[in-house]
């Protein structure tokens, strides 16, 4: 045999070992990036930081109406949900009977944020920007830790407490003394490193008064009155906030960014998505055409969801003559065929407090969804004097200020024998005013009304363990450590 | 035999067949003693013999041509000029001489010391060649599990893809179809299914080429709805351009293909053309098609007195009691299906050549309007197969194709409310309104959140345009006889641009001043493979060893661009430009992966009756983690022909032909997408913070690196059995297997404190096991001919380990619906997970043993735990979606001229959540249509059924919608395709040497208890995992065509 035809074919497999080598087969990326060249930079570090933010309060898609508002007021005397596919699973937050495996609380997105916040933690010190960056960076990173772990408590109590990003992966839960030791002293410890209102670099990002009314937010909670007291007025000593002169307008697109907006989620109406405020699309009736009131016509560019948030009629009807509070209700419409339908007195009145963006790009409007404004951090100051010391004078013209602003006459002193009625005041005060803000589980639970107020509605089954929502089923069957809450 | 006994427990409509009897005495026949055979050789004085062979066709005289002394162990080759020279015993020797694809001759050696002999051509034994993995085998000579289809066995009809020729076919292969649209995606299994998260399709080799079967454009473009699973890529390929498919089932079989293995390989062969004249074949057909089947809903009529006498009784909304029909109202089901759509193609071939070089050139259309409005396919196909003999000892070879393909999309898919697709906004609207309003603008229902149907179908419009070329070239040369190299290097290129607009007449558009995506993507690869060949046949043993090396690399890239707020809908998707530039986004992608690979087969035979195979790769693989970028898939096989036995001799009357094949083997399943064991950054669509009013761009890990990521092992025990009986008048292969899949990829939850829900891990096993059994016989012989075929399949699947996990929930039908099916330990995968119905409550019920919201006329749903509530823990396996018995029967009848071809398909003893009939129950707002029939017959005061609910408080329990009504049985026996061929008689002297007219009427009939459009439709796109919803229908279609031959 021709020895030349077995070089020709030793070289032909040759060179196809040598195009099947083994270093072919580390896999090349394309369209992601590589960790460790991207966490050194300034970009890199703020898109991680910016994942923390966004998945502290994903404002993504329909989902986050639930998330803010369904699961804080459907439960309460506000609101209740009825239609579309949201239904299966609002329905039972209405009738208090959800379980571990109905509604996941954004538990994924929740830890997600606290592993960016410890990925950029980890990273500022190796990052090639200046120091003042670095502790930026860390002390925004921190802040939004300790306020998921805060929105994680007041869903569920305890969940475990993760401090790094290499903690081992099942942790139990931490106690109480842990988790809210954690909070408070993250909290105080970044209130230092974090710019003051206005300066921080982009309106959306922490300041020291987002931090003090978070703190104030958790001093309430856990009933350390004074303290919550204390950080109320540091925040009314900044003079840089206030009450913005008129209630009905103060949520509308065009007059956002306002003295009263302490910490917001900020909205944008962009069409994918990403970043808006979808409360509006729950909030028109089925058929709705026309507020006859305002004189709003339903535009066709506009969505109206399956799903509709509809205000109980107690509620509606509780909030006394000439309250400006209550003009964003609609009360009446009329519909497609040009009749006007009675909502109030069927349980269908609607919140139109999120007035619908001039510029909405289909289901998304732009407006921003206030967390803290500073008309809470004066309620929450009358609430923890009147808490400390009974009722007291400037408790009472704290509520007034509120009151007033609503076009509402004063209350006085004398008209509040006791602590409690004058708590009852306030928690009706705080219904009128931060109804469709999710503070109302919130309220009922800080002043032991949740239950009372359930079975007051009817919904006699409802006990104490539903103050605390069930931990998702997922999280539990994937961590043997993590125990649920008692009752479910 | 177990399964095969339960299965006739079960109702199955062949139960009472005589096959099991014929498969009970084969077993049987195993017990039958062994006989050795004695050797009466005895020794003589050598001489030398020497001679040409040639063939009939081949004077020049034939190659390799295995020549031995028969009852010895003396053999020699032909050289090259078809020379030979061996030394026998003594003048009584005899010589056998065999070669592959000729009869094998004998030859006693007399006084002659030269001896010329001429091989005539073994025509039958040719047909009976298999295509295995690189290379082929005699039928006779293999030891694994592998079945073909000739084109004479193919699916008839309107086929629009390769894979629709072999649906129902084959036993042990699963096909469904996910989409009644034309050129709809197919799921096919082979032997079950043994991975969650990792792909269960098989692989496809085309001409020696693995294919890239990934998709593109399956997720949504903005305001156009899709189906679950996007249309078919092999749909590129012109099915009849097919001369051959064999799909390799067992480990044996499959385990040359290593990492791609697991989940079965389907070979498709090309026709090739022949020496001789050349032929000009042209098939042309052309045919009408309309929806097999709708949905029985409530009629206009119905729907207005139904809905009404439910608010009376305190349901629903009182507000939206039903006024009035307008206009006599609507059937929107039948406004959105096309009546008689238009069906035809045309295929023209020319094949041909000489000695040196043989030719194959072939030109198609294909054209298909789909049965819902504005849906459609097309194809412009071109092939050209060369082969040339370059010398003696060179071979080179070339098949290509190219093909253009137009899918017309309509709006249908697995979404709801403003995003619903035309069958779901069909099926949900209100049946009281017109189709338009006084001003000719579409009619919105205020009651819904759904556009008009028509609206959708007419204002949504989306084309995709398909470039796709696809070949291989190869040279082989012959260093000895019995020694060749082969090269092959291919490549597939596929490009796809897809244009979607949504313009004002819809809601999305109207609220978005239209909708415009263009979407483009490119998914290429390339393949380099060697290989040695040694066949070498040395009389009483043959030996054939094979020994390759390949490398496949592949890419892919996509770019999207979507515009919205356009002046005016005249220029569609063609000027993205026009739009708000504040709304317009685009982005891209790119990604990629490589294989290289190493492989090596031997076959042994001894005596003609004893048969080995051992297959062995070595797969490496970009996906693999850093610790397992390589994987060793071995496999081994044994076949004993009984039938050449001496022992046998009595039996060969009734048995011709019975051979026994054993088998075991490892394959892998690489499926599981790219960069799975590796960390990076990445940022989703929507992963996005407002900050001073803008959106910033947010990345995060992707996920948690696993450098110990490795393919699914899948382990495979085959036995089976081969037979003829009477003359090989009917012929067929039992078989059992088992098949386990372990290192099951699972996205194994993992503590979601780490900031990660799961984590890909190696850590499930999955069981298979199964029967299978196909048959052809020869019936009657005569003027009267027929032939019968039949295949019969049974699967049984399990979980096995679920790596620690407890369980899965999993599955949803978008919002309405979720946690349709759970996975664990025990149970089948994917079982149907949800609640069981034991009737309806009823006034004299003892309400005191439940503490729900329940009421007469409500559903009564069985307390599992007995704690006097249902919620989550009451639910229980409700069925799956593994038919215990899957069969078909085939049957051809001739007379004279006339042909007629019925082919008839069932499944048995399998479920389907019918989601619709989930929305009837927990319907998303009260006004939209439903089923007819438990409306009809609800719970009343007056008709106190146990059977259907009042309807009135359908949410009181929460929603309840996977239950044993909806779970439903999807059994079904169907007529697929009746055939009536004329073949009509030329003369002589004709230049026509064939023309035929057929006939031709396609999924005619089905017989089920399943209460939706048609149980043989999974909208899901997971053969595994059947959700019925929304479904793109299937069509019953009429076909007239012409073959002609000349």
């Amino acid at each position: 045999m021709r020895p030349f035809i077995y070089v020709l074919f030793l070289l032909t497999f040759s060179l196809l070992l040598m195009t099947s080598c083994e270093k072919n087969l580390e896999e090349e990326v394309f369209s992601e990036l590589a960790p460790e060249n991207f966490l050194k930079t300034d970009q890199g570090l703020i898109s991680v930081l910016g994942a923390a933010y966004h998945k502290s309060n994903d404002m993504a898609s329909s989902g986050t109406n639930r998330q803010l508002v369904g699961v804080e007021e459907f439960c309460t005397d506000i609101h209740w949900q009825l239609g579309g596919g949201a239904h299966n699973v609002d329905g039972l937050f209405n009738d208090f009977t959800w379980d571990a495996n109905t509604y996941d609380f954004g538990w994924n997105n929740y830890w997600r944020a606290i592993l960016n916040a410890h990925i950029v933690i980890e990273s500022v010190e190796e990052a090639d920007i200046s120091d003042a960056k670095k502790a930026l960076y860390a002390a925004e990173a921190r802040f939004i830790r300790a306020i998921t772990y805060l929105q994680f408590y007041q869903f569920f109590g305890p969940v475990p407490l993760r401090t790094s990003s290499n903690d081992p992966l099942a942790l139990p839960r931490a106690s109480e003394e842990e988790l809210l030791g954690f909070i408070e002293s993250e909290l105080l410890a970044v209130l230092p490193n974090l710019p003051n209102p206005g300066e921080e670099p982009n309106y959306g990002r922490a300041h020291k008064a987002a931090a003090r009314a978070h703190l104030c937010d958790f001093y309430m909670m856990t009933k350390q009155w004074q303290k919550a007291a204390d950080q109320a007025q540091a925040i009314m000593d900044l003079g840089i906030y206030g009450l913005y002169p008129s209630y009905p307008d103060m949520f509308r697109v065009e007059n956002e960014r306002n003295e009263e907006y302490i910490w917001v989620r900020v909205a944008i109406a962009d069409p994918n998505r990403a970043t808006d405020c979808e409360f509006m699309n729950v909030c028109f009736p089925a058929d709705f055409a026309k507020d006859p009131v305002s004189g709003l016509e339903f535009d066709p560019k506009w969505f109206n969801f399956g799903s509709n948030y509809k205000l109980r009629d107690n509620f509606v009807n509780s909030f006394e003559e000439g309250d400006e509070r209550s003009k964003p209700i609609l009360k009446v419409y009329i519909n497609e065929a040009g009749d006007t339908i009675q909502a109030l007195g069927n349980d269908d009145a609607r919140s139109f407090k999120f007035w619908p963006d001039p510029n909405a790009a289909s289901q998304a409007h732009g407006n921003d969804i206030p967390y803290f404004r500073y008309a809470e951090i004066l309620l929450y100051r009358a609430e923890a004097l009147n808490e400390l010391n009974g009722p007291n004078q400037e408790s009472i013209d704290l509520i007034n200020q509120v009151r007033n602003r609503a076009k509402l006459g004063n209350i006085a002193l004398t008209d509040f024998g006791s602590k409690e009625s004058l708590r009852d005041q306030i928690l009706k005060e705080r219904g009128w005013e931060f109804y469709c803000e999710g503070k109302r589980r919130h309220d009922f639970i800080r002043m032991d009304k949740f239950v009372e107020s359930a079975q007051a509605r009817g919904y006699t089954h409802v006990e104490e363990y539903r103050e605390r929502y069930p931990i998702p089923q997922f999280a539990l069957d994937s961590n043997p450590l993590l125990k649920q809450n008692e009752g479910y | 035999m177990d399964a095969l006994t339960l299965t006739c427990t079960r109702s199955c409509f062949l139960s009472n067949t005589p096959f099991m009897c014929i498969a009970i005495i084969f077993c049987l026949a195993f017990a039958t003693p062994t006989h050795a055979s004695t050797n009466n050789w005895k020794i003589e004085t050598d001489k030398e013999v020497r001679g040409k062979v040639t063939g009939k066709d081949s004077p020049e005289g034939l190659p390799g041509v295995n020549i031995f002394v028969k009852g010895s162990t003396t053999g020699t080759v032909t050289d090259i000029e078809g020379n030979y020279t061996i030394t026998v015993p003594g003048d009584e020797s005899i010589l056998v001489f065999s070669y592959i694809g000729f009869i094998s001759k004998e030859v006693t050696v007399g006084a002659r010391t030269t001896i010329d002999v001429i091989l005539d051509e073994d025509v039958k034994n040719l047909d009976e060649v298999v295509v295995i993995g690189y290379g082929t085998q005699r039928k006779s000579d293999i030891t694994g599990a592998v079945t073909g289809l000739n084109e004479e066995q193919f699916n008839k009809g309107s086929i629009t893809s390769p894979d629709q020729l072999l649906q129902g076919k084959i036993p042990g292969v699963n096909v469904v179809q996910n989409s009644g649209e034309p050129g709809g995606g197919i799921s096919i299994n082979i032997r079950g299914a043994g991975s969650i998260n990792a792909s269960n399709s098989p692989l496809f080799v085309i001409d020696g080429l693995p294919i890239d079967n990934g998709r593109f454009n399956n997720t949504g473009t903005e305001g156009f709805t899709e189906t679950n699973s996007s249309r078919n890529p092999l749909s590129s390929i012109n099915p009849a351009d097919i001369e051959s498919i064999d799909v390799l089932k067992d480990a044996s079989a499959t385990a040359i293909y290593g990492a791609r293995g697991a989940n079965g390989v389907i070979i498709i062969t090309t026709k090739k053309g022949a020496a001789g004249k050349t032929k000009v074949n042209y098939d042309g057909y052309a045919g009408i098609q309309n929806v097999s089947n709708t949905v029985d809903l409530l009629s206009p009529e119905e729907y207005m007195q139904e809905l009404n006498a439910i608010i009376d009784a305190g349901g629903g909304d009182p507000s939206q009691r039903v006024e009035s029909i307008d206009n006599g109202g609507t059937n929107w089901q039948e406004e959105i299906y096309a009546d008689n759509a238009v069906v035809h193609s045309h295929n023209l071939s020319f094949s041909g050549g000489n000695e040196k070089t043989t030719f194959l050139a072939s030109l198609n259309h294909f054209d298909q309007d789909g049965i819902i409005i504005n849906s459609g396919f097309k194809r412009y196909g071109a092939r050209l197969n060369l082969a040339n003999k370059v010398s003696d000892r060179f071979n080179v070879g070339l098949n290509l194709t190219s093909t253009y393909s137009r899918d017309d999309y309509v709006a249908v898919g697995q979404e709801v409310n403003e995003r619903a697709g035309v069958v779901y906004a069909a099926n949900n609207y209100d049946p009281t309104q017109a189709i338009f309003n006084d001003d000719g603008t579409y009619m919105v229902s205020p009651w819904m959140q759904i556009d008009n149907p028509l609206a959708i179908a007419n204002g949504k419009t989306s084309i995709n345009n398909t470039f796709r070329t696809l070949g291989t070239v190869y040279g082989e040369y012959f260093v000895l006889p019995e020694l060749s190299f082969k090269l092959n290097v291919g490549g597939d290129v596929r490009t796809d641009e897809r244009a979607t607009y949504v313009d004002k007449t819809t809601n999305w558009g109207r609220s978005s001043n239209g909708v415009a995506t263009i979407r483009e993507g490119t998914r290429t690869n390339y393949l380099f493979e060697g290989t040695a060949n040694y066949n070498k046949d040395f009389g009483r043993q043959s030996l054939n060893i094979l020994l390759g090396i390949t490398s496949q690399n592949f890419i892919s890239t996509s770019h999207t661009s979507t515009a919205s707020g356009f002046p005016s809908d005249v220029t569609g998707a063609n000027n993205l430009g026009l739009g708000d530039p504040n709304f317009t986004t685009s982005s891209s992608n790119k990604s990629g992966n490589q294989l290289a690979s190493y492989l090596g087969r031997v076959n042994y035979s001894l005596q003609d009756k004893y048969l080995l195979t051992a297959t062995m790769r070595i797969d490496g693989s970009s996906r693999f983690g850093a610790n397992n970028k390589f994987g060793y898939f071995p496999s081994v096989a044994a076949g004993w022909k009984l039938h050449r036995e001496d022992f046998f001799g009595p039996l060969t009357n009734a048995i011709s032909t019975l051979k026994l094949r054993v088998s075991w083997g490892q394959t892998g399943n690489q499926e599981i997408g790219n960069y799975r064991s590796i960390s990076t950054f990445s940022s989703g669509s929507r992963d996005r913070i407002g900050w001073d009013d803008q959106q910033y761009l947010t990345t995060e890990p992707s996920r948690l690196a696993n450098p110990d990521l490795k393919w699914e092992t899948t382990e495979m025990f085959n036995v089976g059995l081969d037979f003829g009986i009477l003359e090989d008048r009917i012929n067929g292969s039992l078989e059992y297997f088992q098949k386990n899949t372990k290192d099951m990829l699972i996205e194994l939850p993992i503590p979601s404190s780490t900031g990660f829900d799961d984590q890909l891990r190696n850590v499930g096993s999955v069981a298979n096991s199964g029967l299978e059994l196909g048959l052809t016989a020869n019936v009657l012989t005569g003027a009267f001919n027929w032939d019968l075929n039949l295949s019969l399949s049974t699967i049984t699947n399990e979980v096995t380990d679920l790596g620690g996990i407890p369980q899965i929930i999993t599955g949803n039908a978008a919002q309405t619906t979720s946690g349709i099916a759970i996975i664990r330990e025990g149970d089948p995968l994917y079982s149907f997970y949800g609640w069981e119905i034991t009737g309806i409550w009823q006034e004299d019920d003892d309400f005191s043993q439940t503490t729900d919201n329940v009421e007469p006329g409500s559903i009564k749903f069985r307390d599992v735990n007995g704690d006097g509530t249902v919620n989550g823990d009451d639910r229980v396996i409700l069925g799956n979606s593994f038919p215990g018995l899957i069969w078909s029967v085939g049957s051809t009848f001739s007379f004279k001229n006339f042909q007629l071809y019925l082919f008839i398909d069932g499944q048995e003893d399998v479920e389907m959540f019918n989601a619709q009939l989930g929305d009837t129950y927990y319907p998303s707002n009260f006004r939209r249509n439903r089923y007819a029939e438990p409306i009809l017959n609800r719970w009343t005061p007056s008709n106190p059924t146990n059977e259907y609910p009042s309807f009135i408080n359908e949410f009181s329990q929460g929603t309840k919608a996977v239950n044993s009504y909806t779970v439903e049985d999807a059994s079904y026996v169907r007529l697929s395709t009746v055939q009536l061929s004329y073949h009509v008689p030329t003369g002589s002297g004709s230049r026509i040497s064939d023309l035929t007219l057929y006939v031709t009427g396609q999924n005619l009939f089905t017989l089920t208890n399943y209460q939706g459009m048609n149980p043989a439709l999974n909208s899901r796109g997971n053969a595994n995992f059947r959700v019925d919803w929304n479904a793109y229908p299937l069509a019953t279609s009429f076909l007239f065509g012409v073959k002609l031959g000349l």
